[in-house]
């Protein structure tokens, strides 16, 4: 019980934040909260408000309306030096005049910290971020890895009320960045401070969320656990955004989702929508079992019949695209691991079943107005 | 015939363009500076070390090399202070007239230094639009004073000029991450955006320094060119060269020559150093 309460202590939340630059609108009615010791990721791609959301926090930029709160305290009107907030900036940011220690130690010399107390600190961050042997070194004698270990430990040293972390691997190559994100990933989980992070890069989304919040021009679509955003998107774009999705469209009709000469059983999904309504039925790649038409096992829902018109072999697993028999004639995309190819082996031209594992619904908006989305 | 040419040279491996170049320009170059400069060092010493130290240790000389020194470290240092401050607000801000203020700081290297002296002399002068208002006692023009407004007046826009790029590539997120780290504006200043202008001062304030040591122009006109008392050395140099004293202006124009070739040299290779500094 003890351990919930703890659970559910907020460090940081942001409440009806928006936001224009000039006419622009760049945050509409933004609203989120990160609990203590909780890493949420903010994705989104370049100009849908992510950089916005982590300046307003920080206090770089004021929310035209809405409000910033700091473990308790309204900080909206706080200039960014008395927030206590420690940012990540995707340069760094590392004074280049000062040596490591230094870099660490300044944030404690502007409070007036007395200097053993900052030599004995600046020692256990450096100790912390395993920079030991660099200590004396100007930022730019650093590997970005290294230089943006400093940027985190210098951004611990005063006990940030929560780290803010903007493109953190956005400087570095492909192989660097996977193995600094799990001890990122590992240094946050120890050292239990909130962190909020922003990326358009949907892989590190889903490697470093406690919870992940999917931003698309400006509106925050879902915010919820990476399993969920992944396997229960709530909106078109999310589904899209995260990952490679199916979309078909259906008709809701008591409990069950119609497409042409198939029903989908829906009956959780279906609740929230009126008998008549048109939806979109979404499902990952992988959710979709492909079978001779005669061997569909009844643990799949029947999607429909479908001609093979490719099959790609892309490594770990095989990428086929179906044409389903509809009326659209509509391509899905299916993925499959190698044990089922060697089971079901595929050729193009092959007449098989497509049944599905999973799948989500959503409204069909038919205004692109109403949510920008990707149309597979 | 070019392209039989750039054939031989090409099987000699040999570029007969490169020491004929370097010989055209080094042959234009001696009459024009390097002569000249040579002259100076030749004539200054042909009576000897004796007589060149005897010449330099004058006291009007002294007086005008001290003098020459004084109102241009006053100078630098007004400039290399006023040019940073002026390079922080049109760096930092975006405002209206903010292009004509730059063009207005950088107007006096266009202004001939006879009419920057001018127009102090008309300005300032004791009949002058603000100087007739003056006291007797409080008269600027005519005195060191004068030589430290025109000074100011044809450096302007030198720090400025050095600082200001260096300002505009610094990068905002330096200021941003030592706010959010909890400085102030002073102190990030101080602790960030200064550290990282050192070089740039030291060139500014060098450049300033070196181009006021050499002032006449406008000196001439607004110090009134007292020996002893408001003559700085370039001015001694004239005035000696006027009375004949061949030897003593040489003297001067020996020790202002060095300090340039100095001056310059620091400039030159300390450049790298300050950079990586």
């Amino acid at each position: 019980m003890g351990n919930a309460t703890q659970e559910k202590q907020i460090a940081v939340s942001v409440r009806n934040v928006s936001k224009k630059f000039g006419k622009t609108p760049v945050l509409e009615d933004i609203n989120f909260e990160v609990a203590e010791g909780e890493t949420i990721v903010l994705l989104g791609a370049s100009g849908s408000g992510k950089t916005t959301i982590l300046r307003i926090i920080a206090g770089l930029e004021t929310p035209d309306s809405g409000s910033v709160v700091l473990h308790g305290k309204d900080v909206t009107n706080l200039p960014a030096r008395q927030r206590g907030t420690g940012v990540i900036f995707q340069s760094y940011a590392l004074f280049p005049k000062m040596t490591v220690e230094k870099n660490i130690g300044y944030g404690l010399r502007l409070r007036g910290t007395p200097r053993n107390e900052i030599k004995e600190s600046v020692k256990r961050l450096i100790e912390l971020v395993h920079l030991e042997e660099h200590s004396h070194k100007r930022p730019s004698q650093l590997s970005g890895g290294q230089q943006q270990r400093v940027a985190i430990a210098r951004a611990l040293a005063y006990n940030p009320e929560v780290l803010l972390f903007d493109e953190p691997f956005g400087a570095l190559d492909a192989q660097i960045r996977t193995t600094l994100r799990r001890e990122i990933r590992a240094l946050l989980k120890s050292i239990n401070v909130p962190s909020i992070f922003i990326t358009h890069d949907q892989e590190e989304a889903l490697e470093l969320g406690d919870r992940i919040g999917v931003l698309n021009s400006g509106h925050l679509e879902q915010i919820d656990t990476p399993f969920n955003v992944y396997n229960k998107p709530e909106t078109e774009f999310v589904a899209t955004f995260l990952g490679a999705a199916n979309l078909l469209i259906g008709v809701v009709y008591e409990g069950k989702i119609a497409l042409e000469k198939t029903y989908l059983q829906a009956r959780e999904e279906a609740k929230e929508f009126q008998n008549g309504q048109s939806v979109k039925i979404v499902f990952r790649p992988e959710d979709v079992f492909l079978r001779k038409p005669e061997n569909l096992v009844q643990n799949y829902q029947e999607l429909a019949g479908g001609t093979v018109e490719e099959v790609n072999f892309v490594g770990a697993f095989e990428r086929v695209i179906v044409r389903l028999d509809t009326s659209t004639r509509q391509p899905i995309i299916v993925t499959r691991p190698k044990t089922e190819t060697l089971i079901f082996p595929l050729e193009t031209g092959q007449k098989v079943t497509a049944g599905l594992v999973r799948f989500r619904v959503i409204p069909n908006f038919t205004l692109a107005s109403e949510r920008a989305g990707k149309i597979l | 015939m070019s392209a039989n040419l750039s054939t031989m040279r090409h099987v000699h491996g040999f570029d007969l363009v490169k020491p004929l170049s370097l010989a055209a320009m080094i042959a234009i170059m001696l009459p024009l500076i390097l002569l000249p400069l040579a002259s100076i060092f030749i004539f200054g010493t042909s009576k000897g070390l004796t007589s060149f130290w005897h010449a330099l240790t004058a006291p009007e000389a002294i007086f005008a090399l001290q003098l020459s020194l004084v109102t241009s470290f006053w100078a630098t240092l007004f400039n290399v202070i006023f040019g940073l401050f002026a390079a922080y607000v049109l760096s930092k801000y975006n405002f209206w007239g903010r292009n004509a203020l730059f063009v207005i700081i950088s107007l006096p290297t266009a202004i001939p230094t006879a009419v920057a002296g001018f127009s102090l002399l008309l300005l300032w002068g004791p009949f002058g639009i603000l100087g007739q208002y003056l006291p007797p006692e409080m008269q600027i023009m005519f005195t060191p004073y004068a030589i430290i407004l025109a000074n100011i007046f044809v450096t302007f826009p030198l720090a400025f000029g050095v600082i200001k790029p260096v300002f505009d590539t610094m990068s905002h997120s330096f200021e941003e991450a030592s706010a959010t780290m909890g400085a102030t504006r002073w102190q990030t200043f101080w602790h960030i955006t200064l550290p990282g202008l050192r070089g740039a001062i030291f060139s500014g304030a060098l450049l300033t320094f070196a181009r006021s040591v050499g002032e006449f122009g406008s000196t001439i006109l607004v110090s009134g060119n007292l020996a002893g008392r408001t003559q700085t050395a370039p001015l001694y140099i004239f005035a000696k060269f006027n009375e004949g004293q061949v030897e003593a202006a040489n003297a001067i124009a020996i020790v202002l020559a060095i300090f340039s070739f100095l001056i310059f040299s620091i400039l030159f290779f300390a450049r790298d150093w300050l950079e990586a500094e």
